[in-house]
């Protein structure tokens, strides 16, 4: 990213002397957030980081006990907690490829001359508006083999959407999608009708085919606010809990975050489920990093 | 802005200041949202009206009341005075010291006769047979069945059963007829399906209908006093117990593989199944005629015995406890004194709550009263848990991680799933030194 | 070539608006399901095919605010007679209003949950823009060292799922007493959608061009005005656009709620799908409740509908 610095004020002109430095104003308006993220997610962190290391349990106030290692051993030997993984895997690939192809789709669409363009777009954002849980529980009764609307509306009879392991990921990931497709629509809409119009009639004048003028020109540009929606959607899409847990409890559908909730909260194994916490957070930083390292190599393009 | 957050600050202070000046004539208890809080409320009123102390049962929905109820205690909160908990969570709040220990107050009012044994043993004591007690029996609850009269009166159906299963179509005495009927009435090109039984593994569902079959066929989890599973678990019977809820689930109707009381209760309200299993809890809202469209034909059974005569059922319920980090306890000591009464139980048991008194259950006004009354009075006195233990959960989840696959996908064998359960519990116990 | 050209653009046109229906339908269906069951007469909540033509009922509504429980003896004609519309509506369904020990008649947790959603969810909003603004014009128009480092570590507080942190939480705001406040979850909502709100209006505000401000700069404007009084008016629409998303999320968030608050500060979420206390949902109510609970968020984001979409494309593209 670029870095947009003033030039410095004359330090004898009347407006330095009277307001307050620039460094005092950038302190003052970037220190403050810095020092409240650090409070709210550092510390919470290094709590963690210790628990993770002990066999506490948040359920007793018994003190804990220091056992090194171990956690991290028994998980990463726990074959239940890689199928977690693996799961979680698939359903972010889905789900966030799902959602750029819907909305990035539903943009292009919006971005020509369509009546009721902006209650339309309005309107599609409902669905995001929605809470996770009440989404999961509807689109459950949606799915019902016997009175849902789903297999009515689409004649497919008895089709158990929920009930069957090798569906059921794909049924949450279907939900997912429609929930959240109209935000990578909105962001992908605002890059879209930032793309300089003369672009395209230059294109046009060197007869260029449409695919030629899509690849070359539109997703390129379009690409920076692309990402950010698929950084955003793939951190939230990692966190999936309470649609999928809503929906169904098929062991080909337990994510992590439905793991590690039974964990902390059914079972608590606060020691435990910290040490799983942590894993997931490496794996979720390591990830975002080449995210970010990636957008910001699109962007200099 | 900032005036606003002074407002929210200064309004906040007040709330939290009227609510800390401690008024000792109020109690609050904390239950899960459901009809029998209403009746408990019911109940309390005519306490308050007594008394002058005023009573406020608090509710949390079902799926997070665990979550809540642990999270508050462990915050040594005294936002609740009592608690009316889980049976299983008696391991886990007794030995972190969140539970009043209430043995010599039931010692002295002799609950252990009052109170129906089995509630006794499950809702109270904890561990097993240590002569230790946590909490009042409050809502006694079991696992029924509910089924469609109209369709097992139907002589036209009678007279098929008859032709093909040689004894005559009724309310299953047994685990085999139970399975034979759900066969006979199993038609999906018909749009009907013969049973509906718990398959939800996200808590304890899936468990409770697996235990209804494990125990009637003579089976247990594991010798609860001193640890052991091998064998126990995974014995012969628990094997074909296990083989025939597996069964079971081929006669449900589709989509069937996340199912509890809610969805239960809908495959009689929805028509789809001829048989339902459910909590007792749950069954006025089959015999209200706004909830339910075939409330007029709707009968219910307890749970049948199995091959060798034995005849049990899952328990469900709840004791009522006092928090240890109560500021009323003395109050909440008095309150208790008068909810064990007689006369109390016997109100509860007509605002809708489930006692526990052995007397009230036994009396005729009691099982007359309801259309299940008497299969609860039948069930109440042969009922058996899951462990009580502070790990139970974990044990709940390796249950759910073995057994589920089996049943709802009919991966490996019922002996595969419950040897490597054994071996699962097994591990678990020797982690905690039991 | 020119003509032939409209022709096929115009005819592509036709199949955009068309495709756009029929993607707009869709992704409407399920709404209008939920807002169409919230006046529906319960028995006709799960019929297949749906029903589509009914008379609209207001007892879902109703029923809704009110604590009922299962009739268990049907009222005397003489007591339904005496009762008011509304208690009458929950006899006809069945069931009957809950009373405390001196007859008052007693709510259901939704309204003032729903309240509580208002405040906390507008607070936190209202502090995670502005917190966001400040901080975006920082790191947009100063220097600072390890730049990119910080704004990773500002995005990197949202990636855990919120069950990692939130017993670690949980024991904090039990030390300091922010259990089951107010404050407490707006602050906690505000450090949530800080990253958002961060990264956000760093994009619209590195496309206000410098030259604004340094103009105000050259007429004696401190630093401190040149920001209220030329860059904020000149990011308006991209406070707009952040201040919808902070809201959706504040306004939603179920996993915190249900941990961090008990009784006074508990909000609508995990209230709305629980109405299964007798063992059957009652599908209108959930939908009702559902439905009220979006009007408020959805109104929001129709009054700052031109906003969103301009203020995207605003802080969207960098040149």
């Amino acid at each position: 990213m670029t870095t947009l610095t003033m030039t410095r004020l004359d330090p004898q002109s009347r407006a330095a002397r009277r307001g307050m430095s620039d460094i005092s104003i950038r302190n003052l308006f970037i220190i403050p957030t810095i020092l409240f993220l650090i409070i709210f997610n550092i510390f919470p962190l290094l709590y963690s980081l210790y628990y993770s290391f002990t066999d506490f349990r948040a359920s007793t106030n018994a003190p804990a006990n220091w056992v090194g290692l171990a956690n991290y051993r028994e998980l990463l030997n726990d074959p239940f907690i890689w199928t977690n993984f693996t799961i979680t895997a698939k359903y972010v690939i889905v789900s966030v490829a799902g959602q750029v192809v819907v909305g990035f789709g539903v943009a292009m669409l919006l971005n020509r001359d369509i009546p009721f363009k902006g209650l339309i777009t309005t309107l599609l954002l409902l669905p995001m508006m929605l809470s996770m849980a009440v989404v999961g529980l509807f689109w459950k009764l949606l799915y019902d083999p016997s009175f849902g609307i789903i297999n009515y509306v689409l004649g497919l009879g008895r089709f158990e959407w929920l009930s069957d392991p090798d569906m059921a990921l794909y049924a949450v990931a279907i939900t997912d999608i429609w929930m959240w497709s109209p935000f990578v629509m909105l962001l992908s809409l605002a890059g879209l009708s930032a793309v300089p119009k003369h672009l395209y009639e230059a294109a046009a004048i060197d007869r260029a085919g449409p695919l030629y003028t899509f690849f070359r020109i539109t997703l390129p540009l379009v690409a920076p606010i692309l990402m950010i929606a698929i950084i955003f959607r793939t951190m939230e899409a990692f966190k999936t809990f309470d649609i999928a847990y809503i929906m169904t409890s098929q062991p080909t559908t337990e994510m992590i975050a439905i793991r590690l909730y039974k964990m902390a909260f059914q079972e608590w194994q606060t020691g435990m489920s910290c040490a799983f916490a942590y894993i997931v957070l490496i794996m979720v930083v390591a990830i975002t990093n080449i995210y970010v390292k990636y957008l910001n190599k699109v962007k200099e393009r | 802005m900032r005036r606003r957050m002074i407002g929210i600050a200064g309004g906040l202070a007040l709330v939290l200041a009227s609510s800390t000046s401690v008024l000792a004539q109020e109690l609050t208890i904390f239950w899960a949202e459901w009809d029998p809080a209403n009746y408990l409320q019911e109940l309390v009123n005519e306490y308050e009206a007594e008394t002058g102390v005023q009573v406020t049962v608090e509710t949390t929905p079902w799926q997070d009341f665990q979550t809540k109820a642990f999270t508050e205690f462990n915050a040594r909160g005294s936002a609740y005075d009592m608690v009316v908990g889980d049976s299983q969570w008696l391991g886990a709040a007794s030995e972190a010291g969140h539970y009043v220990d209430l043995t010599d107050f039931f010692n002295e009012h002799n609950l252990g006769e009052v109170m129906a044994p089995a509630t006794v043993k499950y809702y109270a004591e904890y561990p097993s047979e240590s002569g230790k007690f946590w909490a009042i029996p409050a809502e006694g609850d079991a696992v029924g069945w509910s089924y469609r009269k109209d369709w097992f009166e139907d002589p036209k159906e009678m007279e098929a059963f008859k032709a093909k299963y040689g004894y005559d179509l009724a309310p299953p005495k047994d685990w085999k007829e139970l399975r034979d009927i759900a066969e006979f009435f199993h038609r999906p090109d018909e749009n009907r399906y013969g049973i509906a039984i718990y398959t939800d593994n996200s808590y304890d569902g899936l468990v409770m209908g697996v235990e209804n079959a494990i125990f009637s066929f003579g089976g247990e989890l594991g010798d609860y006093a001193n640890y052991k599973v091998d064998g126990i678990i995974n014995s012969d019977q628990n094997v074909k117990a296990l083989e025939l809820y597996r069964e079971l689930y081929t006669y449900t109707p589709p989509g069937w593989a996340k199912s509890f009381f809610v969805e239960n209760n809908q495959a009689i309200t929805e028509n789809l199944a001829a048989m339902s299993m459910n909590y007792f809890a749950f069954f006025p809202a089959l015999v209200n005629e706004a909830s339910n469209p075939n409330a007029k034909v709707t009968g219910f059974f307890p749970n049948p015995a199995g091959p060798g005569g034995d005849q049990f059922a899952a328990l469900g319920g709840q004791g009522i406890s006092v928090i240890s980090y109560s500021e009323n306890k003395e109050e909440a000591m008095k309150f208790l004194e008068w909810f064990i009464k007689d006369e109390t139980q016997k109100r509860w048991a007509e605002l809708g709550g489930y006692t526990a008194s052995a007397a009230v259950l036994g009396s005729d006004e009691f099982q007359n009263a309801t259309p299940y009354n008497k299969a609860f009075y039948e069930t109440m006195f042969r009922v058996k848990d899951f462990w009580a233990t502070p790990e139970y959960a974990e044990l709940l989840i390796q249950m759910n991680q073995r057994v589920y696959p089996y049943i709802t996908a009919g991966e490996g064998s019922a002996k595969e799933a419950l040897d490597a359960l054994a071996g699962d519990w097994k591990e678990t116990f020797e982690k905690y030194g039991r | 070539m020119a003509a032939v050209q409209t022709t096929s653009e115009r005819a592509l046109n036709k199949v955009a608006i068309i495709s756009v229906l029929i993607v707009t339908i869709i992704f409407l269906a399920p709404i209008y399901w939920i807002v169409s069951t919230s006046f529906k007469p319960r028995n006709l909540a799960t019929t297949v095919p749906p029903t589509i033509v009914f008379e609209p009922e207001i007892s879902p509504f109703v029923k809704l605010t009110l604590r009922r429980s299962q009739l268990r003896e049907q009222p005397t004609p003489e007591e339904y007679a005496a009762a008011p519309w509304w208690e009458r509506l929950v006899f006809d369904g069945g069931e009957k209003i809950v009373r405390s020990g001196r007859g008052e008649v007693q709510l259901s947790g939704y309204p003032s949950r729903f309240v509580n959603s208002l405040i906390i969810a507008i607070t936190s909003t209202v502090l995670a823009v502005a917190m966001g603004t400040f901080t975006a014009y920082g790191f947009s128009r100063f220097k600072m060292p390890g730049e990119q480092d910080w704004l990773f570590f500002i995005l990197s507080t949202r990636m855990l799922p919120p069950v990692v942190v939130a017993i670690p939480m949980f024991l904090m705001y039990r030390a300091v007493g922010l259990n089951d406040t107010h404050v407490g979850l707006i602050i906690l909502y505000t450090a949530f959608n800080l990253s958002f709100s961060v990264w956000l209006m760093k994009g619209f505000i590195d496309e206000i061009p410098k030259e604004y401000e340094e103009a105000a700069l050259v007429d004696g404007y401190t630093r401190m005005e040149a920001f209220f009084k030329v860059v904020l008016p000149e990011a308006a629409t991209g406070i707009a656009a952040t201040a919808v998303f902070c809201f959706i999320t504040a306004w939603n968030e179920y996993a915190f709620a249900l941990i961090m608050t008990r009784r006074d500060a508990q909000t609508a979420p995990p209230f709305i799908p629980s109405q299964v206390g007798s063992g059957l949902p009652d599908w209108t109510v959930i939908a009702s409740g559902t439905f009220l609970f979006l009007l408020p968020v959805a109104i929001f984001t129709f009054l700052l509908r031109n906003h969103l979409l301009r203020g995207m494309s605003f802080g969207a593209i960098r040149k």
